[in-house]
C-alpha cells in the first residue's frame, strides 16, 4: 500500500489535540473517585458498541531509568511474563480466545497500560488487568527471550533512520537531564538488565498513589465502581517517595549543534532541527498549536508547502511540539535525497525565517482555526480515544475544560497574539540539528549549520550518543 | 497531481479549500485501487463535493506540477526503501510470483518509470479511470440521505462518464515450481518473505483463507509465534498477509530470524507448522478464538466514521456488494476446521511458493 500524503502520519505524532468545535463536542459526563490508596479512577459510560476500553498511567517512565537505559521499557513488557494467577502462555491464550487486547508500555515520563475488550468479558479481563499490575512475577525464562528480541531489534532499528532519529535528538538537545533518556534502550545498557533489575524498578514505582485507571465504555457505572474497589484497595502505597527528576533544571543550548549520524548506505539524508519547546501546561499551549499548524502542521503548512509542492525536495515536510510535564521541544522534520540536503535545510531554516520576519495573516489564522477546530471531534471518537484523553487529563494535571474550552480559546487568538507566540516560542537561533545520513557525501554540508559531532549508527558511544 | 489543481480550483487551491473550511485529506494506492479521503465538519459538505466535482470533472496537469510531484514521488520510493526492510524484498517477491499479471509491478513505481513519465501519460491515466463509472463514493457521518443525493446530483452527477477502462485479461498461469530470490541489504539479520498464490477476495476459499492467517500469525497463541518466536526462539516476529483483491494473489508469510540463527531453519520451521496444519488440521477451539477475534476487529473498524466508510467501500468495490459487510460475521462463522485445513492442503504446496530472503551478505 502507499500512502499519497505522508501528513497525517505526522500529525498523529504529536501529543494531544489541538481544536474543537465546542457547541457539539463536549466531554461526556464521567465520574472520577479515588481510592485509600491513592489510587485514581474515571469511569465514563458508552453504550454504542458493547466493548470497553482501559487506559492506566503510572509513574514509571524512562525518566527513573538511572544508568540502565531500557529498564523502564522491558518492565512494562514484562508485567505480561506471567502474574501469580496466569502463567504467560495462560495469558495469551485466555486473552487471545476472547479476542481481547492488553498492552503495556513505557513512554518518557509514564508507563502505561491499555486494553480493550467485549463488555461480556469484563470480570475476566479486569481481574487479569489487576494481577498485570499488582501481582508480575518477572519469570526468568521470559525474560531472557524477551531480552534476546529486544537487542536484536535495537540492532535493527539503526536500519531505520525514522526508528532512531527521536532518541539521538532528544539527548541532544536534553543532555543529561533524564527527558534524554532513550526510552528503548541502548544494546550496552540492555545487555546487562537481569530479572533483579525489573523487580526493583517494579516495586519502586509501580504504585497506586501517583497512578490513575480510566475506563469508557458498555457498563454500569455503579457496578463497575464496586468490581474496581473491591480488585484494586488492596495495592499497596509506595514505601518512599518518588524522587521528582524531571524537575531538574534543563541546560539551554548556546550555539548551534550539529549532530551528524553516519550510514554508510544511506540513500536520503533524514533530518530534525530543533529547539527546547514548552511544558505540556503552558497557558499558551492552544495558542502554540494553531500558529504550529499554520507553520509545519498540515498539507499547506509554510514548511510543507515550500519543501514538497513548490520544490519536490520531499515527501513532507512538518514540525511539531512535544510537551512534557517540565519542559518539552520543538522539531523540524523531513528528509531528501543525499545530493539535494543542502537546499532542503536551507528551505526549512529560510521557512523559519520567514515566519518571523513576514508573520502571518488574518487569512491563515482564520484558516489555522477552522482546520484544528473541524479536525477535533475525531479525536474523541472512540471509547478508546475517551480513556487515554482522562488518563492525560490526570498526568497533566488539566480537567475537561480544555476540551470544552477549546473553541473559545482558538477563537481568542487573534494577530498580535499570535506575532507574540511566534516571536516567544519559534525558535530564531541555537539550533539543535540531526542528520542522519551519508557522512562521505553530506558532512561538507553539515559543517556550514554548526559545530559538528559525528558518530556510526552502528555504533554505541559509551557515554552521550 | 489530485491536489494539484483542477479548472474552478486551481494549484494548491484544492488543500487551501479544504483546510480553509475545517477538512482534511489523505490518499492511498494499493495494486486494485487508489482511495481518497476527506475528513471534515458536516457545515463544510457543499465545498466538499464541490472540490471533489471540479478535480475528477477537470483536473488539470500542470507541467510545472508534474515538476515538483515528480520529486515528491521520487522521495516517497527512497524513504519507503530507507526505512522499510521489507520494500525492495516484497518488491521482488511479488515481481517473482507474478511473471505475467500486472500484480508483477510495484505499487510505486520503478524509478527510471517515475522519472520519465510524460504529461500524456498522467493525462490518458486519469481519463481511462477517474471517470465516475469507475469510482465510488461513501459517505459517513452527520449528513442524512438526502443531502447527499443533493450534492451529489448537484457536483457528482455532471460529470460524463468514459469508456469502461481495458478489462485486465491476463491471468498468471500456474506456477509449477518453487521459486527463489534474494536481496541484498545491510541488515542485523535475514528477512524472510514466502508468498503463496492464493484466489481473490469474490472466491468461495477467502473467509478460510483469511482464518487460516489468522490461525497462523494473530496473538501471541498463534501457531507460527508460538512455534517460532517463543518455544524454538529461530525468529523475533513473524506475521501473515491475505488481503481483499480483485485478482489471486498472494498469501504472504513474513518472519525475521533470530540473531545466530540459519534463515534456513527458521524457513524449514515455518513449513513444519504449516505441514502439521495440512495433516492434523486445527482444534474447534482454535477455529472459535479466530470468530471471537474477527467479532472484536468488526466492531473496531464500524467504531468510527472513517472506518465506517472505508469498511463499505471495501465491500462494495471488492466483494461486489456493501451489504455483504453486514454478512461477512455469518461468512466467518460459517467457516469449519475441515475448511481451513482443506485450504491449507489446496494452496500450500511447495512448486506454489515463491520464497525471498534480504540479507546483509548475498555470496555466501
Amino acid at each position: 500500500m502507499k500512502q499519497i500524503k505522508i501528513f497525517s502520519l505526522i500529525i498523529s505524532l504529536s501529543i494531544i489535540a489541538s481544536i474543537t468545535n465546542a457547541q457539539s463536542f463536549k466531554v461526556p459526563p464521567y465520574e472520577k473517585f479515588k481510592l485509600p490508596n491513592g489510587l485514581t479512577i474515571y469511569l465514563m459510560e458508552q453504550h454504542d458498541v458493547p466493548v470497553i476500553n482501559v487506559s492506566a498511567v503510572l509513574p514509571a517512565g524512562a525518566i527513573y531509568d538511572g544508568d540502565k537505559a531500557g529498564l523502564a521499557s522491558l518492565t512494562a513488557t514484562a508485567l505480561k511474563h506471567g502474574t501469580k494467577n496466569y502463567s504467560k502462555t495462560k495469558l495469551d491464550e485466555e486473552l487471545d480466545f476472547i479476542g481481547a487486547s492488553v498492552n503495556t508500555y513505557a513512554s518518557k515520563e509514564s508507563s502505561g497500560l491499555s486494553a480493550k475488550f467485549a463488555s461480556k468479558d469484563k470480570e475476566e479481563v479486569l481481574a487479569i488487568i489487576k494481577d498485570l499490575l499488582m501481582e508480575p512475577t518477572f519469570d526468568e525464562s521470559e525474560f531472557d527471550k524477551e531480552k534476546q528480541r529486544l537487542l536484536v531489534s535495537l540492532e535493527q532499528q539503526k536500519e531505520r533512520p525514522g526508528s532512531v532519529i527521536g532518541s539521538y535528538f532528544d539527548k541532544l538537545l536534553f543532555g543529561e537531564h533524564v527527558y534524554g533518556n532513550i526510552i528503548q534502550g541502548k544494546i550496552s545498557t540492555v545487555n546487562p538488565l537481569t530479572t533483579t533489575d525489573l523487580k526493583n524498578f517494579y516495586k519502586e514505582n509501580y504504585r497506586p498513589d501517583g497512578s490513575a485507571i480510566s475506563i469508557v465504555g458498555d457498563f454500569s457505572t455503579k457496578e463497575m465502581k464496586g468490581i474496581l474497589t473491591t480488585l484494586f484497595s488492596g495495592w499497596k502505597k509506595g514505601t518512599k517517595a518518588q524522587s521528582n527528576l524531571a524537575s531538574k533544571p534543563i541546560n539551554k543550548p548556546t550555539e548551534n549543534n550539529v549532530l551528524l549520524v553516519n550510514k554508510e548506505d544511506a540513500k536520503e539524508t533524514t533530518f530534525y532541527i530543533g529547539a527546547p519547546g514548552v511544558s505540556r501546561n503552558n497557558t499558551d499551549y492552544v495558542a502554540i498549536e494553531v500558529v504550529n499548524t499554520l507553520f509545519g502542521g498540515r498539507f499547506t503548512s509554510m514548511l510543507n508547502d515550500e519543501l514538497r509542492v513548490n520544490s519536490g525536495l520531499t515527501y513532507g515536510a512538518g514540525s511539531r511540539f512535544n510537551a512534557l510535564k517540565n519542559g518539552g521541544s520543538f522539531l523540524i522534520s523531513t528528509f531528501t535525497a543525499n545530493k539535494t540536503t543542502e537546499p532542503a535545510i536551507d528551505k526549512a531554516l529560510e521557512v523559519l525565517k520567514k515566519l518571523h520576519s513576514n508573520g502571518i495573516d488574518e487569512q491563515s489564522l482564520t484558516s489555522a482555526k477552522n482546520y484544528v477546530k473541524g479536525q477535533f471531534p475525531p479525536r474523541y471518537e472512540t471509547s478508546g480515544q475517551l480513556a487515554s484523553l482522562m488518563t492525560q487529563m490526570f498526568w497533566y494535571n488539566f480537567d475537561e475544560s480544555f476540551i470544552n474550552n477549546f473553541e473559545k480559546n482558538v477563537d481568542g487568538l487573534n494577530l498580535d497574539k499570535a506575532k507574540e507566540i511566534i516571536a516567544k516560542y519559534f525558535p530564531k537561533d541555537k539550533l539543535q540539528f540531526v542528520l542522519i545520513g551519508k557522512s562521505a557525501e553530506i558532512k561538507k554540508i553539515a559543517e556550514k549549520y554548526g559545530k559538528v559531532t559525528e558518530v556510526q549508527i552502528k555504533e554505541e558511544a559509551k557515554k552521550g550518543f | 497531481m489530485m491536489f494539484n489543481g483542477a479548472k474552478k480550483y486551481g494549484p494548491k487551491m484544492f488543500d487551501q479549500t479544504m483546510e480553509f473550511n475545517g477538512g482534511a485529506n489523505n490518499a492511498y494506492t494499493r495494486e486494485d485501487v487508489t482511495v481518497y479521503t476527506n475528513w471534515f465538519p458536516a457545515s463544510a459538505a457543499d465545498v466538499i463535493f464541490d472540490l471533489e466535482g471540479d478535480r475528477i470533472s477537470s483536473l488539470s496537469i500542470a507541467p510545472e506540477m508534474v515538476e515538483s510531484e515528480r520529486g515528491v514521488v521520487l522521495s516517497e520510493r527512497r524513504t519507503g526503501l530507507e526505512n522499510s526492510p521489507w520494500e525492495q524484498l516484497s518488491q521482488t517477491l511479488s515481481g517473482t510470483a507474478f511473471l505475467e499479471h500486472p500484480y508483477h509491478w510495484p505499487v510505486i513505481g520503478y524509478e527510471d518509470d517515475m522519472k520519465n513519465w510524460t504529461q500524456a501519460d498522467l493525462e490518458r491515466y486519469f481519463k481511462t479511470y477517474y471517470a465516475p463509472n469507475n469510482c465510488v463514493v461513501v459517505v459517513s457521518g452527520s449528513l442524512k440521505f438526502d443531502e447527499v443525493k443533493r450534492l451529489a446530483e448537484k457536483y457528482l452527477e455532471p460529470i460524463p462518464a468514459q469508456p469502461a477502462p481495458p478489462v485486465v485479461h491476463i491471468k498468471e498461469p500456474e506456477q509449477t515450481g518453487e521459486r527463489r530470490v534474494t536481496v541484498q541489504k545491510d541488515v542485523a539479520t535475514p528477512y524472510l518473505m514466502i508468498g503463496y498464490h492464493t484466489p481473490e477476495a469474490k472466491h468461495e476459499d477467502y473467509y478460510a483463507l483469511n482464518i487460516l492467517s489468522d490461525i497462523l500469525s494473530s496473538g501471541n497463541s498463534s501457531r507460527l509465534y508460538t512455534s517460532l518466536v517463543d518455544k524454538k526462539q529461530l525468529a523475533t516476529q513473524v506475521f501473515t498477509s491475505y488481503g481483499e483483491s480483485f485478482d489471486p494473489t498472494l498469501f504472504q508469510v513474513y518472519a525475521v530470524t533470530n540473531k545466530n540463527i540459519d534463515v534456513a531453519d527458521l524457513e524449514k520451521a515455518i513449513y513444519e507448522e504449516i505441514e502439521n496444519i495440512k495433516k492434523d488440521g486445527i482444534s474447534e477451539n482454535e477455529l472459535q478464538k479466530i470468530k471471537n477475534q474477527k467479532l472484536m476487529g468488526f466492531y473496531n473498524q464500524v467504531e468510527t466514521i472513517n472506518g465506517k466508510s472505508n469498511n463499505i467501500g471495501t465491500y462494495e468495490v471488492f466483494f461486489g456488494d456493501y451489504k455483504k459487510m453486514f454478512d461477512a460475521p455469518a461468512n466467518y462463522n460459517k467457516v469449519t476446521v475441515a475448511d481451513v485445513q482443506n485450504v491449507a492442503k489446496k494452496y500450500f504446496s511447495k512448486s506454489n511458493r515463491t520464497v525471498g530472503v534480504s540479507k546483509s551478505n548475498t555470496e555466501d
